[in-house]
């Protein structure tokens, strides 16, 4: 598909231009699955839909390709948010793996931090998914009452969180202090009774394994 | 009578035609036939009085287990057509032969049967045969309708989404090497967020023709998805093992989606639950609120549900009671 080709291209020339090397291209899910099994690389990007369908046959490489490579770091591009394949990829594993919505590549800054996040072993959600999870935890059970404690601005503290950002670009994001952000994390933190991690890495984890944990009851 | 199905049911023939009794009779008759001297076969007679009220029994019987209306009566007019002749063949053949008088009832009987449709339903058979055609055409309109939905869906995300997102991810490297000309990097920026903000209207347009996961992943999902953006609180029930025709899949997900906004918006506090099974041939979808109820299934936007799932043939209920939550409920033939 010619508008697809145009895409990739234009990612690949994007990804070098930051320092980030493409080992190699594929159209398809097999052509994914070869290259991940001859390259070897530390991270594929993939789009949700992929030739012959164009249905969800990216998520579905993606996941076999994680379970041939279990250190593979994937990063997942859609045109669209869908909840139902955040906790798929997060099922098969919370570290380097990221869904993102394919607009955010414009935003080249923050794309390529969350690429090299993603292949560093951490996460990178889009901020609709993670407002979709947060939303959804909102209503159900447990979760609500402590998620409800919250206030507007530690939740958009957790949001930024989950999504994988570090204490320092949370306080640029929401233009606060470095101090600010720490005091939200701990009150986050003690409110949603986590005990807190030693770094970014196991926070994010923690977090997303208290929303997916909630997810699933 | 009881109706068996479309299968033979040996045991019932020799209950039913009092088998026994007619054959110890029969018998009967050989013996004394025998004993007087084996004669002229006479008892082949009384074999023929009771193989016609036989004939006539099971005759009926077939035609009664024909589908209901007037095809079934001209299967009873057929298959008692055909216990005639043939009791005037046994006649014929039993006395001897000779002039083929039974030609005349034949002729008669199947004159009668060819008129029949004419004589008696003037202009039925054509209506069958147009509503046949009428309900094939319409069902291929719907399918078309479904899958063309998809497709623009597919289309509008796979072309000119991607082409937008492609244009707007140049636009982002531009301004980044526009760095030390910030006046033209504004503007670059300006141009990224307006193709930015073209996709997001792109994507929610795309979702309202056809939700994307629905084309991907059929009703379940797609339905469990419709659950975790609802406000209110939604259990999804249900497991299908196969993907239903895309027209009966979008009709399914928006009677959930339609019913699910509904409790949102008329019974916020409430918990709802969507079942989705397969009985037989036909999909079940029920969407149950445990709101205060009350709603008015004339309102216009289970009318147009209603419209959506009669089109193809299916029926739609609403059943809401003050204080004990309301429940639609739709079934859908698959084909």
């Amino acid at each position: 598909m010619e508008d697809q080709a145009l895409l990739r291209e234009g990612m690949v020339a994007l990804l070098a231009e930051n320092g980030i090397e493409v080992v190699a291209q594929a159209d398809d899910g097999p052509g994914l699955l070869r290259i991940v099994d001859g390259h070897q690389p530390e991270l594929a990007i993939c789009d949700v839909r992929l030739p012959p369908t164009f249905t969800d046959e990216g998520i579905r490489a993606a996941l076999e390709a994680r379970r041939r490579h279990p250190d593979l770091a994937i990063l997942v591009l859609s045109a669209y948010v869908e909840p139902v394949y955040t906790a798929e990829l997060l099922a098969a594993g919370q570290s380097g793996v990221g869904y993102l919505l394919k607009e955010r590549v414009s935003e080249v800054r923050t794309f390529v931090d969350s690429v090299k996040r993603v292949a560093a072993g951490g996460t990178a959600l889009d901020r609709e998914v993670v407002s979709a999870l947060i939303a959804d935890r909102d209503r159900s059970g447990d979760g609500a009452a402590r998620l409800g404690a919250l206030t507007p601005r530690e939740r958009e503290t957790l949001e930024l969180i989950a999504q994988g950002r570090t204490n320092a670009a949370i306080a640029r994001e929401m233009v606060v202090t470095l101090g600010a952000v720490e005091k939200h994390v701990s009150n986050i933190f003690a409110k949603l009774d986590l005990p807190a991690g030693d770094d970014d890495h196991r926070r994010v984890l923690a977090v997303l394994a208290y929303l997916r944990a909630t997810t699933a009851q | 009578m009881t109706d068996h199905g479309h299968e033979i049911d040996w045991r019932s023939v020799t209950r039913g035609a009092a088998f026994v009794p007619s054959l110890v009779l029969l018998t009967a008759l050989v013996v004394i036939w025998a004993a007087t001297g084996a004669d002229y076969f006479w008892p082949m007679w009384a074999a023929l009085g009771l193989a016609i009220p036989t004939g006539l029994w099971y005759a009926v019987r077939w035609a009664r287990l024909r589908p209901k209306g007037g095809g079934r009566w001209y299967a009873m007019q057929a298959s008692v057509s055909v216990v005639l002749v043939a009791t005037c063949l046994a006649v014929w053949a039993m006395s001897g032969g000779g002039f083929f008088w039974p030609i005349f009832p034949f002729v008669a009987l199947s004159v009668a049967l060819a008129l029949n449709p004419l004589a008696f339903r003037p202009g039925q058979r054509k209506l069958e045969v147009r509503v046949d055609e009428l309900t094939r055409t319409r069902s291929g309109a719907l399918d078309v309708q479904a899958s063309e939905l998809r497709r623009i869906e597919r289309d509008l995300h796979d072309g000119a989404q991607a082409r937008l997102v492609a244009l707007s991810m140049q636009l982002g490297r531009a301004e980044e090497r526009l760095a030390d000309h910030p006046d033209s990097a504004a503007l670059v920026r300006q141009a990224r967020e307006e193709a930015t903000a073209a996709i997001r209207e792109l994507r929610d347009l795309a979702r309202g023709i056809a939700p994307p996961v629905l084309a991907d992943r059929g009703l379940v999902a797609a339905v469990e998805s419709l659950a975790s953006r609802s406000t209110v609180n939604v259990e999804v029930v249900g497991h299908l093992d196969h993907r239903l025709p895309p027209v009966v899949e979008t009709a399914a997900y928006f009677v959930a989606a339609e019913s699910l906004t509904n409790v949102a918006k008329h019974a916020p506090g409430a918990s709802a639950r969507v079942t989705l099974h397969l009985d037989g041939a036909m999909l079940v979808v029920e969407v149950a609120d445990n709101g205060p109820g009350g709603a008015n299934p004339a309102g216009s936007g289970l009318t147009g549900l209603k419209q959506r799932v009669e089109a193809l043939d299916g029926r739609l209920e609403v059943h809401s009671v003050a204080r004990e939550g309301t429940v639609v409920w739709a079934v859908l033939p698959c084909e």
